[in-house]
């Protein structure tokens, strides 16, 4: 085990010295390479591309040899390089951008890719480019900066994961560079400088999400997800391209630049042109993000790899569809358009209230532990989309300083969600791997009822507490911050979005008051079924004998754990502390509210000056944090084994859990909306059905068409050309004197017509 | 003209710079591999002293190197690419530099009065680049194997007693054929490069034959086959019967203006654009169709090219298809746009539109059906031409103009970028020829089981033929047929769309024509592809190593690609219009 833990290090000590090195020596005299922050940012998106074909080319070919199973962790090594490159990109990039402001107004163009001609209405030709850029803002960055941290970290919490199954040996290598074009993907479409960039980057995303769910395609219901994933986003991803082609036909161009640079472009766009190229993007966003009614796909494509999941869920493809909506934000907030656009606006806050209230019920029942981090998901986006919506709302009725606050809280909850659920899966990986361990080795000898056991079904865990000290410590502090314990992770953000809902009826939007009450019901909800989620896992007895041999002994698990635990435990209240939600909101009096401090801080969360808003702040609080936590350790804690001895750090939690009484749900959990639950509301059979009724039909009758009619004709065309070719082909004799005749036929052919018409 | 006035000025030097390099390196290949210890013994009584001469006796070891020919050919090859991607790239920085070369061997500008014969502009340059591409890269693929046969092979044994491979390998390729190989290539390039060269038709016809009659040489190579001479010779007959008959156009043409020069006071083209041609310049002209015709593989002049094409060794059968063809159109382009071209339109644009569609449509039918890839290959080139025709004739329906010169530019493009996927396709065929098959559709068979880099390669080489969008097949042929479609649907006029269709110039349906055939052409490109990844390998045997030919593909693979949606895309499009308005100057 020590060896394993050094090997661990003794590879990816020199890549980190590497990366630190060009970060130095970049950083000293950037001049003298030509390029600075700005310019070497598509590095980001380079560096990745190119890399993912060496890993499956070289894995392909040296796949099985010793240096690159195990040295190289089939590709793994290789992979995380790229990911510290553009980690330390990224970083340099954000250190530039708060050093030089004003030098990153004007993206240049990279390259142009291509060039035609339109004809517009007034039927002049006007040449229409479409080139690629870098698009830096203090969003973009902010994304740029979780995708790239979170994808460095999971990417070394893969080389843990993936290399010691050995379901995996000998195929990793594709898993590594399917995972690298995947971040490529997200990184692309976080610095496009125009949504076609952006739309394609998205694409990438979507093809390689159906690649990774699909990663263990041998088995039908990782394929089935695959697909599912790949339909259902789809769905949402055509209509994004009508709202997208609904956008081009506004503006002539797909540039951020041209778009949000004059949004009426000189009076010519009015607001409610924008209404449906919005709402159909939108509905792409909430394919993307997994919001109902497009949510069906998340909590399947779980099949794939741990890694995966994290990966899909917290750095990357989820966030996109919020990423876009931000994006759109500019739009809400020109006051050509004030009052035009409020009602999408609140279309938007309204999908994100049902999907987070859903999706909490969903996750009370669940079992498979990522199923409930899948819903959790949901539940914790949906709450982004609410304050985004929020934020759109404001800006289009005219209160710019409460969107920007809304708008930061959002993007705050975005980052701080990201940080907490990227290391909740890694944690989940780790306990499921480590199940899965203890599982074969417990049945090592016998070969019965080896099939029935699922390593992620929580009901077959219980007590882990004391055999994973880290993984128990890490997910405790990442459950907080989803659950929105005062001053950990994501109760900063929470409250924020939460507060700025109500605001938003007190401001006059009535209409938010049904998905505002979700919101803060779901507050309370997140509360019950995240600790639900933990006490099952972590307190009580061991309920299976695989969950009592488990040990805490993989390597490059323990190291990415550690280090979101402390992003998660402090990174919260120090980003709070320095106004990172109003730099988000590119508020211009960024520079006085960090100054504020930690009290003032601390006073805005707890204290707002509105009345309701401190009800309503306090109510949440009172949820979150007492009432569901305290309902699920009646239901599910529990004191430890005799004789096991949890680590202090979650020790508290386990004696706390054990001490507040026990309460039977047995009957609850049998009746008839608990089974609803179960089945997931029936949305996913009410999809199969009206698939099954409309478009399976149409399929049939298309293909019969297909069959009968165009291959018909096709084939008749088919026999008669070739038919024809033998006829033609006799004409070549191979003799040389036929081919003379021929070429003298011609040429008389070619004088006689000459002749008749010159 | 001395040797003295040969090099009077640097301007001869440096303008003609490919064609001395080629010059040159015909003279190494004389020379250089028969350099030996040959010795003269002074006729003294009573002495042995030997005087050495070295041409002769035992070859050194650095010359008797079986792979110095090829060496120097390569060299020679390439240093005369660069030198012409070089001054193009030098000199289009402002406007054009060009340059004429007088009868005299003076260095002129070519708007000055004189005789000009040879005339360097962006459009020579472009085609010296393209047959020197193209020649380098069948030459590289050539390197390690000589003979490419179809149905003959070198046996290769296990990789363990590699030396003693090698030694037995270098017994088999004959020092001398490879010397006779390398110089009828640097033959076929200085030929081809006078003929991009000229400007005036002797001395087109001068190169036109140098290049075809090495080229005849070429194809009947393999002799040790069947197929390879007999091929040569149905190609040298009906060739030579072509070239007699364009020859006698030619030489009415000089009895009807008195000088062969196509441009200048006393050219061909100011008398035919003065005076319009009469009878004799009429059939002079189509004579000369004649052997440019057969040049491009036209119908019905086409016939001995699938039998040569599938006599030839891959490589050469390449060459056949690209730099060949492409010396063809030059000397097409140059006699029809660079003669006959009044101000709006020519009359002979029905017949080359006639020809066009006959022959795309006969190439794309005919391929249909061909079970030998190479045949196929060669149909399939017969359609290209067919395509190009289409093109020459909607410039020639056009008139000078932009339209016109989109239309060239796509056709300059076009050639260039068919060295990487026709040649590329050939240089696969001969890959398959080095284990003696390939002739087969069957032999195809699981070929991506086999090697599947060598597959991919295929695939993009024929998904870039049939003019697949991200390739660079498919962005020739969508200049061309944009330039045709919007330059006709300009002058269209009329209420309701059948009066529109009925105005529109009958180029229009040139261009459906071109969508038509590549439609068809589809069929059979994929079926290519089809059987290589769908159906079972016959044999599990790999495919032999040849690593330059590899190269040579894998280079052809890079260049469809980078030509069609990479960067350098745009920078060979640029090249070709550069080269189309020289054209049309």
């Amino acid at each position: 085990m020590e060896e394993q833990n050094k090997s661990e290090w003794n590879l990816v000590l020199p890549i980190l010295a590497l990366v630190s090195f060009l970060f130095v020596v970049l950083r000293m005299n950037p001049d003298s390479f030509g390029f600075d922050a700005s310019t070497s940012s598509f590095l980001i998106v380079a560096v990745p591309l190119v890399v993912f074909p060496a890993i499956l080319i070289i894995g392909q070919v040296y796949k099985g040899k010793d240096l690159w199973k195990h040295q190289l962790k089939e590709g793994g090594i290789i992979a995380l390089a790229a990911l510290a490159i553009t980690l330390a990109l990224t970083i340099w990039l954000i250190v530039e951008f708060f050093a030089h402001h004003a030098h990153f107004d004007e993206q240049g163009t990279i390259f142009d890719w291509i060039t035609f001609d339109i004809l517009l209405e007034d039927k002049a030709l006007t040449e229409s480019v479409f080139s690629f850029g870098i698009w830096i803002d203090s969003v973009s960055l902010t994304v740029l900066f979780v995708a790239a941290f979170l994808c460095f970290l999971i990417c070394w919490f893969a080389i843990g994961y993936m290399n010691t199954d050995p379901i995996n040996e000998d195929r990793n290598h594709r898993f590594f560079a399917e995972f690298l074009l995947f971040s490529m993907g997200m990184f692309g479409m976080v610095l496009a400088d125009s949504f076609l960039w952006l739309f394609i980057f998205w694409e990438i995303m979507g093809l390689c999400s159906y690649l990774l769910i699909g990663f263990y395609w041998e088995k039908p219901s990782a394929a089935a997800a695959a697909k599912k994933a790949f339909l259902t986003t789809r769905v949402g991803d055509v209509f994004l391209m009508i709202g997208l082609f609904m956008l081009y036909d506004l503006y002539h161009s797909l540039e951020f630049a041209v778009i949000f640079g004059d949004p009426t472009l000189g009076g010519a766009v009015h607001g409610v042109d924008l209404q449906w190229p919005l709402f159909f993007m939108f509905i792409g966003c909430v394919g993307k993000s997994a919001q109902f009614p497009l949510h069906v796909w998340l909590p399947d494509a779980m099949e794939g790899p741990t890694p995966v999941s994290a990966l899909i869920h917290a750095a990357t493809m989820v966030n996109a569809g919020l990423y876009l909506v931000a994006r759109m934000f500019p739009l809400f907030s020109e006051h050509h358009f004030e009052g035009d656009l409020s009602d999408l606006a609140m279309l938007i806050v309204w999908i994100g209230g049902i999907t987070a209230c859903m999706a909490a019920f969903i996750a009370f029942v669940a079992n498979d532990i990522k199923r409930v981090l899948a819903y959790s998901t949901m539940s914790q986006l949906a709450y982004i989309f609410t304050g985004l919506g929020a934020a759109c709302w404001f800006a289009n009725e005219g209160y710019h300083h409460l969107a920007t606050v809304a708008f930061g809280a959002a993007l705050f909850h975005l980052f701080n969600h990201a940080m907490a659920k990227g290391m909740l899966f890694m944690a989940s990986g780790s306990v499921i791997h480590e199940m899965h361990h203890a599982h074969d080795h417990v049945h090592l000898y016998d070969d019965d009822d080896d099939h029935d056991f699922d390593p992620q079904d929580m009901r077959n865990m219980g007590g882990l507490a004391s055999k994973l000290p880290v993984t128990s410590t890490a997910m405790m502090l990442g459950s907080m911050s989803i659950i929105g314990i005062p001053l950990i992770g994501g109760f900063w953000s929470k409250e924020g979005i939460i507060g700025q809902a109500w605001n938003v009826y007190l401001h006059g939007g009535e209409m938010i008051l049904f998905p505002a009450l979700l919101v803060l019901a779901t507050a309370g909800m997140t509360g019950f079924y995240m600790s639900r989620m933990w006490f099952m896992t972590f307190a009580g007895k061991p309920k299976t004998e695989a969950a009592k041999h488990v040990h805490e002994d993989t390597p490059w698990i323990k190291t990415p754990l550690v280090t979101l635990s402390l992003v998660t435990a402090f990174g919260g209240i120090l980003l709070a502390m320095y106004g990172f939600q109003h730099f988000l909101g590119e508020d211009p009096d960024t520079a006085h509210l960090s100054s504020h401090g930690l009290l003032y801080t601390l006073r805005h969360a707890f204290l707002p000056e509105e009345m309701t808003l401190k009800l309503v702040g306090w109510t949440a609080i009172l949820l979150s944090a007492g009432l569901g936590p305290f309902i699920a350790a009646r239901m599910h804690g529990g004191r430890l084994d005799d004789g096991e001895n949890a680590t202090p750090m979650v020790a508290w939690l386990v004696d706390l859990s054990g001490s507040v009484g026990r309460t039977d749900v047995g009957e609850l959990a049998e009746g008839g909306f608990a089974q609803a639950l179960h089945n997931r509301l029936y949305i996913d059979d009410f999809y199969e059905y009206l698939i099954a009724k409309t478009i399976l039909p149409l399929a049939k009758i298309s293909a019969w068409i297909d069959k009968n009619w165009v291959d018909g004709v096709i084939k008749g065309i088919e026999s008669g050309s070739q038919s024809t070719s033998t006829w033609l082909r006799q004409f070549t004799t191979g003799r040389a004197s036929d081919y003379l005749l021929m070429a003298a036929v011609g040429m008389l052919a070619i004088v006689g017509i000459l002749w008749g018409v010159v | 003209m001395n040797l003295g006035t040969l090099f009077s000025g640097p301007d001869m030097a440096t303008i003609l710079m490919p064609e001395w390099i080629l010059l040159l390196g015909i003279v190494a290949m004389i020379l250089v591999p028969n350099l030996g210890n040959a010795t003269f013994r002074l006729p003294i009584p009573g002495t042995s002293i030997r005087i050495p001469y070295l041409i002769g006796g035992k070859r050194f070891s650095v010359t008797g190197d079986p792979r110095v020919p090829a060496a120097i050919a390569a060299f020679t090859l390439f240093a005369s690419f660069i030198t012409a991607l070089l001054s193009q790239i030098l000199d289009s920085g402002v406007g054009m530099a060009e340059a004429c070369v007088t009868m005299n061997g003076l260095v002129q500008d070519c708007t000055s009065d004189g005789t000009h014969i040879l005339r360097v502009d962006a459009f020579s340059r472009l085609m010296e680049m393209i047959f020197t591409g193209a020649l380098l890269l069948a030459l590289i693929a050539n390197w390690d194997r000589l003979p490419a046969t179809p149905h003959h092979r070198i046996p290769l044994k296990p990789e363990e007693d590699e030396i003693k491979e090698t030694r037995r390998l270098f017994r088999l390729l004959n020092n001398r054929r490879q010397v006779d190989f390398a110089l009828l290539v640097l033959m076929v390039a200085l030929g081809m490069c006078t003929v991009a060269l000229s400007t005036n038709l002797f001395i087109l016809f001068v190169g036109l034959e140098l290049a075809s009659m090495a080229s005849y040489v070429l194809i009947a190579f393999n002799k040790e086959t069947q197929a390879g001479p007999e091929a040569g010779v149905k190609y040298f007959i009906v060739g030579s019967v072509a070239s007699a008959i364009g020859l006698y156009g030619i030489s009415m043409l000089y009895i009807w203006n008195g000088d062969l020069a196509i441009y200048g006071s006393g050219g061909l083209a100011a008398k035919w654009a003065a005076e319009g041609p009469n009878g004799l310049a009429t059939i002079g002209l189509g004579m000369m169709l004649v052997a440019f015709g057969f040049k491009v593989s036209a119908v019905p002049f086409h016939f001995a090219a699938p039998d040569a094409y599938s006599g030839a060794s891959g490589p050469v059968a390449g060459v056949l298809a690209t730099a060949s063809k492409a010396m063809g159109f030059v000397a097409l382009m140059r006699v029809l746009i660079g003669i006959t071209l009044a101000d709006d339109g020519s009359d002979w644009t029905i017949l080359i539109g006639a020809i066009a569609a006959i022959t795309m449509t006969w190439g794309n039918i005919a391929a249909l059906g061909s079970r030998n890839p190479k045949r196929m290959l060669a149909y399939s080139s017969v359609a290209h031409a067919g395509y190009i025709l289409a093109g020459i004739a909607a410039i020639g329906a056009l008139g000078p103009g932009d339209g016109s010169q989109l239309i060239a530019t796509a056709i300059m493009f076009h050639l260039a970028v068919l060295v990487t996927f026709k040649l590329g396709a050939f240089l696969v065929i001969a890959l398959l020829e080095c284990e003696g098959r390939g002739y087969e559709l069957e032999h195809y068979h699981g070929l991506a089981r086999r090697d599947p880099l060598i597959a991919i390669s295929m695939l993009i080489f024929m998904l870039a033929l049939a003019g697949v969008p991200p390739l660079a097949g498919f962005l020739s042929k969508l200049m061309m047929v944009s330039g045709i479609i919007s330059s006709t649907v300009g002058d269209v006029s009329g209420s309701s769309l059948s009066e529109a269709m009925g105005s529109l110039s009958w180029v229009f349906w040139l261009a459906i024509l071109i969508f038509i055939n590549s439609a068809i052409s589809l069929f059979y490109y994929l079926r290519i592809c089809v059987v290589m990844f769908y159906d079972e390998p016959d044999r599990n045997l790999r495919l032999s190593r040849a690593p330059m030919l590899r190269i040579a593909i894998m280079l052809c693979t890079m260049g469809a690609v980078v030509f069609g949606f990479g960067v350098l895309a745009d920078v060979l499009a640029s090249a070709a219009a550069d080269a189309a308005t020289a054209l049309f100057s």
